[in-house]
């Protein structure tokens, strides 16, 4: 996965230089910005996510019990941190225009600044149960184990696998609504 | 209710690893929180300069400024585009071939009864009118036609006629044309290609 | 203006190099300093992972119908800021032929938004021939907001591109025969819509 190892920052970080955490930084940043921002559905909220789950991580770093894996252990810290907003913040309701009823309406018209097909996916996201988004999204994001997501959430392995596979069929849903004439 | 197509999880995963871009001052803002925090350990300040991100930035090569150039005078150089004469011909059908994505012999048929010479152009034939393979067969009665093949595809194309007179297939569906003011057809070798 | 494009030129001798990979085409048909500012914006599609074909072809195409230089760089150029949107819109996984397919679209007026609906309705299948369709539609003076919902509710029903395209003869000659291409177009898709729903299973 990382190519060099954690362990040497981590070490410095521990011996004083605050200015090294920004490597660590640096490192994760990217990548579990993508996590938070799929799972809260909006910047704002995952660079806040974010930025809680860096600060909490230097704060206790002292307690991080294998330096050589920061990252996934910075990675538990987001995924709760992203339950804690999630739960917080009042949801914003994404409007989901149901597309035409009839034949003949006209199309709803909004401009489009990111790729409006993965605003789709993000919409559908939206609409997940936040459990089955989280093991969604560890799954199919982060591309982890089952028993690796068991001990990032706490859930049991089948219950996991179930909400994997409710997910999956509510997403299906969503991406391919069938018109009914 | 008709089966769902699988959950193209693939194409969503893809999807959901592009990047997602943060505030430029993320960093700096994580950074400025935890300095201000209490040091694990106290054993003499040394400053380190944080890494600085490198912004990629396309260089202004002057191949785009004299594009750049060119189109602000084409713009203002533009007359209007001569009128698309289109003449109304009789439909003759053009066959469909699904099947999958070799290349495809299609026939194309246009009734002309006047014309002298007509070809097929297009982007599967760099447009050229005198393209041998393309010259199409008077059959009698007005009906010209020329069977090719084409690549699987979306092709864009036209009809010819004595070197000057541009026509679309009326058949086929039509591809707009704003650029060059000449009316264009689409067609679609293969069947659903991807 | 040419005498504005010259001063350039010579720096652009640099990148004669660069554009030596390009179409020989090109350099036999434009004139050179046509060719060369053509090369560069295919370049710049190039190295953007755009499909640069459709670039080479409008620049030929625009050599065959007789457009000047100014008239093929304009075009060459809005044809690949096009191709760049609808890649955007179609998802960057989207083949060469639903990308070109999706500038023309975009080009008949056809809104971005829209492009992106008709990816989601129809899911894993290719978006090719709707897109051709639709374009074809609007062509035909189908008000582009009717023709968009119609062909983005035939690709949710899962209609196959014969279907399709005997849906597009079929509003063609009604339009021919003097119907409204507005009414035409939602009647025959509707029959399409109901027959494909009312025969159990998808047609595949």
């Amino acid at each position: 996965m990382e190519s060099s190892s954690d362990a040497p920052i981590v070490t410095r970080v521990l011996r004083g230089d605050v200015e090294a955490y920004a490597d660590l930084v640096g490192r994760y940043r990217d990548r579990y910005a993508r996590y938070a921002f799929h799972m809260l559905g909006n910047r704002e909220d995952a660079e806040e996510a974010l930025q809680d789950a860096f600060t909490r991580a230097y704060r206790s770093l002292a307690r991080c019990e294998d330096p050589d894996r920061f990252g996934a252990w910075l990675f538990r810290i987001l995924v709760n941190r992203c339950r804690t907003v999630g739960a917080r913040r009042a949801r914003r309701s994404r409007t989901f225009v149901a597309d035409e009823a009839a034949l003949l309406d006209a199309s709803e018209e909004h401009p489009a600044e990111r790729s409006a097909w993965s605003e789709e996916i993000e919409r559908a996201l939206a609409r997940l149960r936040p459990e089955q988004r989280e093991a969604f999204l560890l799954k199919y994001l982060e591309e982890l184990g089952y028993d690796e997501m068991s001990r990032l959430t706490g859930a049991g392995v089948s219950a996991l696998k179930m909400r994997v596979m409710r997910a999956c069929e509510r997403l299906r849903e969503l991406l391919s609504e069938v018109y009914s004439a | 209710m008709p089966e769902n197509d699988e959950l193209n999880l693939e194409q969503i995963s893809r999807e959901l690893r592009e990047p997602v871009a943060l505030d430029a001052s993320f960093d700096a803002r994580v950074m400025a929180g935890v300095r201000g925090l209490p040091r694990h350990v106290r054993r003499g300040v040394w400053s380190r300069l944080t890494t600085p991100r490198t912004v990629k930035v396309r260089p202004l090569s002057w191949a785009a400024l004299a594009a750049a150039l060119v189109f602000v005078a084409g713009v203002a150089a533009l007359a209007a585009y001569p009128s698309a004469g289109e003449v109304s011909r009789r439909p003759v059908v053009a066959l469909f071939q699904p099947t999958p994505r070799a290349p495809q012999r299609v026939q194309f048929v246009i009734v002309a009864p006047s014309a002298r010479k007509v070809a097929v152009v297009g982007d599967f034939n760099g447009w050229d009118p005198e393209h041998a393979a393309y010259q199409a067969l008077h059959r009698g009665g007005g009906v010209w036609s020329v069977t090719a093949q084409l690549p699987a595809g979306h092709h864009r194309y036209s009809f010819v006629v004595d070197d000057s007179v541009w026509m679309a297939d009326p058949t086929a569906p039509r591809a707009i044309d704003k650029d060059y003011g000449l009316p264009n057809s689409a067609i679609v070798v293969g069947g659903s290609t991807q | 203006m040419r005498g504005a494009t010259s001063g350039a030129l010579v720096l652009l001798a640099a990148f004669a190099t660069r554009l030596a990979g390009q179409d020989p085409r090109l350099a036999a048909r434009l004139d050179p300093q046509t060719n060369v500012v053509v090369g560069a914006i295919i370049d710049s599609a190039r190295t953007a992972k755009l499909p640069t074909a459709p670039l080479t072809d409008k620049a030929l195409e625009g050599w065959a119908k007789g457009g000047d230089g100014t008239k093929i760089i304009l075009a060459v150029r809005q044809l690949s800021v096009r191709l760049a949107h609808a890649r955007t819109m179609l998802g960057t996984t989207s083949s060469a032929d639903e990308i070109k397919a999706g500038a023309g679209a975009l080009d008949a007026g056809v809104s971005a938004r829209d492009l992106a609906r008709l990816r989601t309705a129809a899911g894993k299948r290719s978006v090719t021939l709707p897109l051709a369709v639709l374009t074809d539609l609007v062509g035909r003076d189908v008000p582009v907001a009717t023709a968009t919902n119609l062909v983005v509710s035939l690709a949710r029903s899962h209609v196959v591109d014969s279907d399709l395209t005997l849906f597009q003869r079929n509003v063609r000659l009604d339009i021919e025969r003097g119907a409204d291409p507005s009414t035409a177009a939602s009647t025959r898709a509707r029959g399409l819509i109901l027959r494909t729903n009312t025969s159990g299973n998808p047609i595949r």
